[in-house]
């Protein structure tokens, strides 16, 4: 059952590798576009599925990775690999300094003091110079779209990998410790405030690189699209869609909700966003622990599961 | 002088509008513990039902106004009786996601009904102003102003000496022994959010009658009553009054000293510093 799970798995991968060899362009850019978003809602999984804090601002380490690219191509003349790094450190720094007074707050609170800290990027960032206030920043072209797509495959692998290691460390642990009952982790020796930022910054990792790749892929960053908040709640609607706070669900949940919206958009151009709004309702409704949790239910008590669901959270 | 004198009022009557605006949304916050992430998409929905009545109907929108609050209570009541009555007890993760579902339907299906363009709602008299000495004050401003602050101390009256305004505050106090005493919860929730919506809507409206609407006005409304009621806490309408007051203020100085393209650093920057400081709200009861 394991080998056959890591087979499937590894067959995949390969197959998703190959799409610039025989995919068409359309598809290698709607690619690119939804791995990023899987790389963005596996990240936040490491956050808001193991640590369980829903953070709304995991936007700023994407518009911070993307300004870093920008910053460092555009105003620096440095090379990509620059950008980067660049870009992470922005984040880790953020992550850091914002992160120890933030993390303190709980439920609500968090979440909307992350929410209110990207709307604060946003203002702050269309006033910087460097940054090109709010006209933005336009950077070198370079139009190779597979290689972007590989770059943002690996990224994937690199992040699904990490949550992985997580699922199978002493950290990983003590983050779903910090999760299911701070207090007690508290008392059994964890320390919580070191967690919680490291799995914060680990998380910011990743959403800075997807935030720089994707600035040098579209050559152009400005304020409102580098900090869009509603990209943050696209993140966490796919990890929430797949299965929060397990290895493979918020990849599959990305892939899956990108794949739908695509063919909905291409189809019925306005109705797509309206569309989204909707699975996002049902999916609370009908499936609040994720796809993961349902396919697994779902074997054993069919439609029942649903209305199950709704039994056990109504008023 | 003169300049800062005319700021600081223009600052209290936007700051009054302001108040009504995150009133709806501490009310449900504070009884349901549901954090309305659509809050603002019902402001935007208020405004256009305000406008509609107007241009079609040539109601005048500061009398039309108990008519878009009924419109809005009926649409509030049915949200919750028919969608987030199904979560209330779903781990509060999942109704931030379930009223951000709805704030997308919602700002969606107000750009398929009304178009994206920027309307206002502009009665004849809305360029008018009183002239005191050196300051003006413009009519329709200080009308929404008058009619936010009357609602606001309304909803204190309402809240403390009515009835159904006790059995909501039970119901937020504890919900097993309000059913004890023979409250309905379901409907009680649908009333209150019902309230919280026609309070959302009424703003809508006062909000056409000096700025300008279009469907996508909702998003930063909301993030702006956040802003408003952890200011103020989430117990107490005065306070909200207090934390409104405070937000326009401080955007209006914020634009005059510094710049205008820095008024929403000033409002979220106190926002994130009022929660690590004083996460009740600064006149909240401490946790």
């Amino acid at each position: 059952m394991k080998t056959l799970r890591i087979a499937l798995v590894v067959a995949a991968l390969v197959v998703l590798a190959a799409v610039p060899w025989f995919g068409s362009d359309v598809l290698i850019q709607f690619g690119i576009n939804a791995l990023l978003l899987a790389v963005l809602a596996q990240g936040w999984n490491i956050i808001g599925g193991y640590t369980g804090y829903a953070s709304f601002g995991n936007s700023v380490f994407y518009g911070l990775g993307s300004y870093g690219v920008g910053i460092a191509m555009a105003q620096w003349h440095l090379p990509f690999g620059v950008g980067l790094a660049f870009g992470v450190a922005l984040a880790v720094t953020f992550a850091v300094l914002l992160g120890i007074p933030v993390l303190r707050l709980r439920g609500h609170y968090f979440a909307i003091a992350t929410l209110a800290l990207a709307q604060v990027m946003i203002a702050i960032v269309s006033n910087v110079t460097l940054a090109g206030q709010n006209i933005g920043l336009v950077l070198p072209p370079l139009n190779n779209d597979p290689l972007f797509y590989e770059l943002s495959l690996g990224l994937l692998v690199l992040a699904t990998l990490t949550v992985f290691w997580l699922t199978r460390s002493r950290f990983g642990f003590g983050l779903i410790a910090v999760r299911e009952n701070e207090e007690g982790a508290e008392v059994m020796g964890v320390n919580t405030t070191l967690y919680k930022t490291m799995a914060f910054a680990l998380s910011g990792v990743f959403c800075s690189l997807a935030g720089g790749i994707h600035a040098y892929w579209v050559t152009f960053i400005d304020p409102e699209s580098a900090f869009d908040i509603s990209l943050n709640v696209k993140m966490i609607i796919m990890a929430v869609f797949g299965g929060p706070g397990t290895i493979l669900g918020p990849v599959v949940g990305a892939l899956s909700l990108s794949a739908i919206s695509e063919f909905l958009s291409s189809e019925i151009t306005s109705l797509a966003s309206l569309f989204f709004g909707i699975v996002v309702v049902a999916a609370v409704v009908l499936m609040p622990r994720g796809l993961a949790d349902m396919l697994r239910r779902f074997r054993k008590t069919g439609w029942r599961y649903f209305a199950e669901n709704i039994r056990t959270h109504r008023l | 002088m003169d300049l800062l004198v005319q700021v600081l009022i223009n600052g209290t009557l936007l700051g009054g509008l302001y108040a009504m605006m995150a009133l709806g949304l501490a009310l449900v916050w504070g009884v349901l513990n549901i954090v309305n992430l659509a809050h603002g998409a019902f402001i935007m929905l208020g405004a256009y039902v305000s406008l509609y009545l107007f241009t079609y109907l040539h109601i005048d929108p500061f009398l039309g106004l108990p008519i878009t609050a009924a419109v809005m209570f009926a649409i509030g009541y049915c949200v919750q009786r028919g969608l987030l009555n199904l979560i209330v007890r779903a781990p509060m993760f999942n109704t931030l996601l379930i009223t951000f579902g709805l704030e997308v339907v919602l700002t969606y299906l107000a750009q398929l009904a009304f178009s994206a363009d920027f309307r206002t709602i502009n009665p004849s008299y809305a360029g008018d102003s009183i002239v005191l000495g050196p300051v003006v004050l413009p009519l329709a401003r200080l009308l929404a102003f008058g009619v936010a602050i009357a609602l606001t101390v309304g909803m204190w009256v309402f809240l403390l000496h009515t009835t159904l305004g006790r059995a909501i505050r039970a119901t937020a106090q504890n919900l097993v022994a309000a059913r004890l005493y023979g409250v309905e919860p379901r409907h009680l929730y649908a009333v209150t959010f019902g309230i919280g919506i026609a309070l959302a809507g009424t703003a809508g409206g006062l909000y056409g009658t000096v700025s300008q609407i279009n469907p996508y006005i909702g998003a930063a409304l909301t993030a702006k009553s956040f802003a408003i009621s952890i200011i103020g806490g989430l117990d107490n309408p005065l306070g909200v009054i207090v934390g409104g007051l405070f937000l326009g203020i401080l955007e209006s100085l914020t634009a005059l000293y510094i710049g205008p393209t820095y008024a929403d650093v000033a409002s979220f920057g106190v926002l994130v510093l009022v929660l690590i400081v004083r996460p009740t709200g600064l006149l909240g009861k401490a946790a």
